[in-house]
């Protein structure tokens, strides 16, 4: 497990991009925490760094939005979800994340850990941990990390 | 003079209406599941999209035949659909079902922007209103402030860059316990709570015209779990004046900014909010313009604003392909 502290929002938004270096076309990423906690703040970070030019708003109405990307990860494509509203898994699958995600695409679900049971185990997972007081959080990653990427994550988290 | 049939399926009701090019209302019928909903608090994408497909038939017989047209070949000229934005499955049901209508009447039919059916609201209501507006469109899915020229001319002052004003009423009372739809109970609660009770940030206090909730949304999160004494009425005053400050604070400068401006007007869900409705119409009398409140049916989502801006779309730009998509991200600012 890694983790990282974050202060503030904008220390969430940051790590939010120091993250989207290692992510990889065909990633799928599951987001828990509380509400307010900080999950599309994160997203935003992740957006930014992956060249998203439009504005990253709250999935929840729509349950999916698109995101055109311009970066040199082979990343096109950021799909961020919101399974708040979700009651059945079926739904899950219906919105075939795992699927959309094979075409140089990355997904972030917020409130992923309610259906995590539909993407399987090849997943990472972001929790974003508020501290009781103030505005501080603990962002902890998890789920599928092979080598690579543990390094990778070794530096995010000293960061 | 034409005559449009609308059908509206883009969230969790179902709704069907005829209108005329006079802006003249000649059936309305909307059916809701949101009984359905309230169980799970918020809009579950998969019950509404088959309630619309049980209720789509009947609700728009029921305003065919409540405008005295023949339910089986109404002389109608157009059919006007929402095709954008909201959820997915419930828009493709909505769409099928208009083109379906339009291949087997042999008339054209027009995909309509929803929220642009929102801002049609007030030639419905109140067709003597002065233009240009501002307009508030306020909902569970979007938060605009928007500068309408002339109808179906319009400018994208602001947006939320974050939650909408609606989305962030149903989490914050998901959050307080209370009931789905989150609006009206915090309203309710509201009018016997203390709005200084908890010390909340009013956000978004810059020049431009966009707006924010979600930081709001965490401050609520916080400040209760630091003060659990503090009553729900409390919280809920509280929380409802941040919100109704940081909206009347843009809508105050935007108007400062567009003194063409003729009058305001307040559209979607969460124009039924007592503290805007009071709100607007305070800064409309002090600016000495004409003020819109919606009719509380107007508020909600109804398929007459839809006929009412298909009708203006066809009008200009002529009827859309059948190949026509849904698209559940439709921005306003696209519309043309």
């Amino acid at each position: 497990m890694f983790s990282r502290r974050c202060v503030d929002e904008a220390a969430t938004q940051a790590a939010g991009e120091d993250f989207a270096a290692l992510l990889r076309p065909g990633d799928v990423v599951l987001l828990a925490g509380p509400l307010g906690a900080g999950k599309t703040t994160f997203v935003k970070g992740v957006a930014r760094a992956l060249g998203v030019v439009e504005r990253v708003t709250s999935p929840t109405f729509t349950m999916v939005r698109q995101h055109e990307a311009h970066n040199d990860l082979g990343i096109e494509t950021l799909h961020h979800a919101d399974v708040y509203r979700v009651e059945s898994l079926g739904e899950v699958l219906d919105l075939d994340l795992g699927e959309l995600v094979e075409e140089s695409a990355v997904a972030l679900v917020e409130w992923g850990d309610l259906a995590s049971s539909v993407f399987g185990r090849e997943v990472l997972t972001l929790d974003v941990v508020p501290d009781e007081d103030g505005d501080a959080r603990t962002l902890r990653v998890g789920g599928s990390i092979d080598a690579a990427r543990q390094a990778a994550l070794t530096r995010w988290s000293r960061t | 003079m034409s005559l449009a049939l609308a059908i509206e399926t883009s969230c969790d009701d179902t709704a069907a209406a005829v209108v005329d090019s006079s802006w003249h209302v000649h059936s309305s019928v909307i059916e809701s599941s949101i009984d359905q909903h309230r169980a799970f608090g918020g809009v579950v994408p998969e019950l509404a999209g088959r309630a619309h497909l049980t209720t789509i038939a009947p609700v728009v017989r029921a305003a065919l035949e409540g405008a005295g047209l023949d339910p089986h070949a109404p002389a109608i000229d157009v059919v006007a659909v929402t095709s954008g934005p909201g959820l997915i499955g419930s828009l493709l049901i909505g769409l099928s079902a208009a083109k379906a209508y339009s291949l087997a009447w042999e008339l054209p039919f027009v995909g309509v922007n929803h929220l642009e059916g929102h801002l049609f609201a007030p030639l419905l209501e109140r067709p003597e209103l002065e233009w240009p507006l501002l307009t508030l469109l306020v909902s569970g899915g979007h938060s605009l402030i928007v500068l309408q020229l002339a109808p179906g001319e319009h400018v994208v002052l602001g947006e939320t860059i974050d939650d909408a004003a609606g989305e962030a009423y149903d989490k914050v009372a998901r959050w307080l316990g209370l009931s789905y739809p989150g609006g009206p109970e915090i309203d309710r609660l509201a009018v016997s709570g203390a709005a200084d009770a908890l010390n909340l940030p009013v956000s978004m206090t810059g020049d431009d015209f966009d707006l924010s909730f979600s930081g709001l949304k965490t401050a609520v999160v916080r400040a209760t779990q630091k003060h659990p004494e503090v009553a729900l009425a409390d919280v809920a005053a509280s929380f409802q004046a941040a919100v109704a400050e940081q909206l009347l604070r843009k809508l105050r400068r935007a108007l400062e900014t567009h003194p063409e401006v003729r009058g305001l007007a307040l559209a979607g869900g969460v124009a039924a909010n007592s503290a805007l409705r009071r709100g607007v119409g305070e800064i409309a009398a002090d600016a000495g313009v004409g003020a819109y409140l919606p009719s509380l049916a107007m508020c909600t989502d109804n398929a007459a604003m839809i006929a009412a801006a298909g009708l203006h779309r066809f009008a200009v730009s002529g009827p859309s392909d059948l190949g026509l998509s849904a698209r559940p991200n439709w921005s306003l600012t696209e519309v043309s």
